[in-house]
């Protein structure tokens, strides 16, 4: 599916520093566990691909990356801020951590344009032509300049998509976030989302993805991670994964997504 | 003729769009009456039947309008239907409101929309009616000059903003927001044109034009109240949502005419004032009650994920409220509203009802000042509005529970 790359050996990720430090993460919903004692050190330009079934906490986790959860017990601590109730920080890491959504979430009252400058604008106070110029390099990077003045709706969902990752870059985020990016996408749409995923992996950004795409979980990802049931299962380099994986919950889970 | 398959309504086939826009319109309106009207037996029968009554109808009309009715009523006591007890010798104030008004609506009309064959036809149908109406007595001359300059500046704001370029830019955005300024300024400088220097005391609003001031009062003023009232009730503080939720549902509670009457009997003892600024009061809290609940349904109508994305993105609360989440809801919820604003304008003539009773009031208290049973007044209006209250209570929680067991207002 993609391209040349063979990421893992390559890349001297030993020497990088933590960016990302999760410990003994709980999260409850009510009387339903949804984390149970996470814990997990994500360096800076590292890519992890998080598998699991479905219910399994792959988007808690993430989301709770970015406090559109609140976790309830453990640390979680993003390129050395603290996440807690001071809003300070909030502010801080939000816009250190872009996120994508599995249903895009554009904002359909806004053109294109305005839906990437709108941060920008709004939280860093960058002037509207900085703004404008910053977006259409960024509409260029994820291949669609031409759809500029459009509104989401006249998209394809896989454009609709480039457009919400050109978004969350607008922000110059350090870290990005992907929940599910192609599983609202019809087939012929997945591979053009994939490969601007690729691109931004290929730039140095660090990346956390919830995917089913195992290609791209094979090709790009330095470490695969398995959740089941609230739980860290398994982590391991995708050769690990895929060729001796330890535990049997992730053995069933691959033979049946495999 | 194409034959048409009649018999079989489920299986209508058309000829492909070109053939038919060629042939002759004649053509077509014959083969669209064939369609609609007469598709069949029981078809043609009801169309000619509608036909017939149609025919009645328009004659009765027709007949009353220009034969029948004695329109010097109207004609000969325009001032009093129009303006009431407004002083005449302020008319030019009543004008300079029109002018502007239609100004406003050229402008807005120019650089958010365009007018069609229809807006024109619309205009000039609603003008020859104004003029038929202006065109009688003394100033009628006058009048008409009035009128037609206001329908003249209409047009000119219509032609000065069509022509700017729609294309964002600055220039688009600068004319968009002094627009939307004039919009928003427009209220409080018709009142200050109409009330302020000078002009009319407010219990000196009459006629139509009473009902011209109050429902937009009503209008603006509800939804002003409404916005954070709607958020106070989906707020997650219990305290802020259920005072929310109290004022919306007592409000909802009683008829628009009870909480009049609250305004001309029970406010006038605590907060005095002219009875139509109180109304003007009553109406805007009234209507804001009901623009909340529009609010808020389109707020649970809106997909989590835009408010998620907009934080994501590092907007705060407020500025996800203010330039994601508002826009789409208010967006969402401009039909109901829309329904809300013509049901205030036509509630406006309660208070016309109740404005007579201003004086019978004042007779009322000292009469009733005799009885023994005036310090109980109150108790009175309050059992009533008790009664009133329950019994909407009830329709309100019934329609909630419809809702929740239709899922609704459930995320
Ligand atoms: N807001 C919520 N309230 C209550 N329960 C929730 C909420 N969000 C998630 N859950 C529950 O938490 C568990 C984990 O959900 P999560 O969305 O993280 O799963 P997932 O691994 O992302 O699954 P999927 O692959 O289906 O997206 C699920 O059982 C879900 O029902
Ligand atoms: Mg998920």
């Amino acid at each position: 599916m993609t391209t040349e790359t063979e990421a893992t050996p390559t890349r001297d990720l030993e020497s990088m520093e933590d960016i990302i430090i999760a410990e003994n993460v709980d999260k409850w919903f009510g009387d339903f566990q949804a984390l149970d004692n996470i814990s997990m050190r994500i360096k800076e330009h590292e890519i992890v691909v998080v598998l699991g079934p479905s219910g399994s906490g792959k988007s808690t986790f993430i989301r709770c990356l970015n406090r559109l959860e609140e976790h309830d017990a453990g640390r979680i601590v993003i390129d050395g801020i603290e996440m807690n109730d001071d809003v300070r920080n909030l502010n801080a890491i939000r816009s250190e951590v872009g996120m994508v959504f599995q249903q895009f979430n554009l904002f359909p009252h806004l053109s294109v344009m305005n839906n990437i400058t709108l941060g920008p604008r709004k939280v860093r106070r960058m002037p509207k032509l900085d703004a404008d110029a910053l977006a259409m390099q960024l509409l260029e990077r994820v291949g669609i300049p031409e759809q500029a003045e459009k509104y989401p709706a006249q998209l394809s969902g896989g454009q609709q998509q480039r457009v919400a990752i050109a978004r969350a870059l607008a922000m110059q985020p350090k870290i990005m976030l992907f929940d599910e990016p192609t599983s609202a996408l019809d087939p012929e749409m997945i591979k053009e989302v994939l490969d601007v995923m690729q691109e931004l992996a290929r730039s140095g950004m660090t990346m956390i993805v919830v995917t089913h795409e195992m290609g791209f979980a094979r090709e790009v990802a330095d470490r695969l991670i398995f959740f089941d049931e609230g739980s860290l299962v398994e982590e391991g380099t995708p050769q690990h994964f895929f060729e001796n994986p330890q535990e049997d919950r992730t053995k069933l889970f691959l033979s049946q997504i495999l | 003729m194409v034959d048409m398959p009649a018999q079989n309504p489920q299986r209508i086939v058309l000829p492909p769009h070109r053939e038919r826009a060629r042939r002759p319109r004649i053509v077509r309106l014959r083969e669209w009456a064939r369609r609609n009207l007469f598709n069949s037996r029981a078809g043609t029968f009801l169309t000619i039947i509608t036909a017939a009554i149609l025919a009645l109808i328009i004659y009765g009309v027709v007949y009353f309008v220009f034969v029948d009715a004695n329109w010097r009523v109207i004609t000969e006591n325009r001032w009093l239907l129009f303006a009431g007890g407004y002083p005449m010798d302020q008319e030019w104030r009543l004008w300079f409101s029109v002018m502007f008004v239609f100004l406003l609506i050229g402008l807005t009309y120019g650089t958010w929309a365009s007018l069609g064959r229809r807006d024109h036809l619309f205009i000039v149908l609603a003008s020859g009616f104004a003029i038929l109406l202006l065109a009688h007595g003394g100033a009628a001359i006058w009048s008409t000059i009035w009128y037609l300059i206001a329908v003249g500046l209409l047009y000119a704001g219509y032609a000065i903003t069509i022509r700017m370029p729609r294309e964002a830019g600055p220039g688009r955005t600068l004319q968009q927001r002094s627009v939307a300024g004039l919009l928003i300024a427009a209220l409080p400088i018709v009142l200050i044109v109409l009330l302020a220097f000078g002009g009319a005391r407010p219990r000196e609003l009459e006629g139509f034009v009473l009902n011209l001031v109050l429902a937009p009062v009503g209008i603006v003023g509800g939804l002003i109240i409404a916005i954070p009232l709607a958020l106070g009730r989906a707020s997650r503080m219990r305290a802020i949502s259920w005072t929310c939720t109290t004022y919306i549902e007592v409000v909802r509670g009683a008829p628009l005419l009870g909480w009049l009457f609250v305004a001309l009997f029970i406010l006038d003892d605590v907060i005095g004032g002219e009875l139509i600024v109180r109304a003007m009061v009553v109406l805007a809290v009234f209507t804001a009650a009901y623009m909340a609940e529009y609010i808020r349904g389109a707020l649970q109508a809106l997909p989590h994920g835009q408010s998620e994305a907009a934080h994501a993105v590092g907007l705060n609360q407020f500025q996800s409220m203010q330039l994601i989440v508002m826009p789409q809801a208010l967006r969402i919820s401009i039909p109901p509203m829309v329904g809300q604003a013509i049901s205030i304008w036509k509630d406006t003539t309660l208070v016309t009802v109740i404005l007579p009773l201003r004086e019978l009031k004042g007779n009322a208290d000292s009469a009733i000042a005799q009885f023994e049973f005036t310090p109980d007044r109150i108790e009175a209006y309050v059992f009533v509005a008790v009664v009133f209250w329950v019994v909407a209570f009830i329709m309100s929680r019934i329609s909630q529970r419809v809702e929740g067991s239709l899922g609704i207002g459930e995320r």
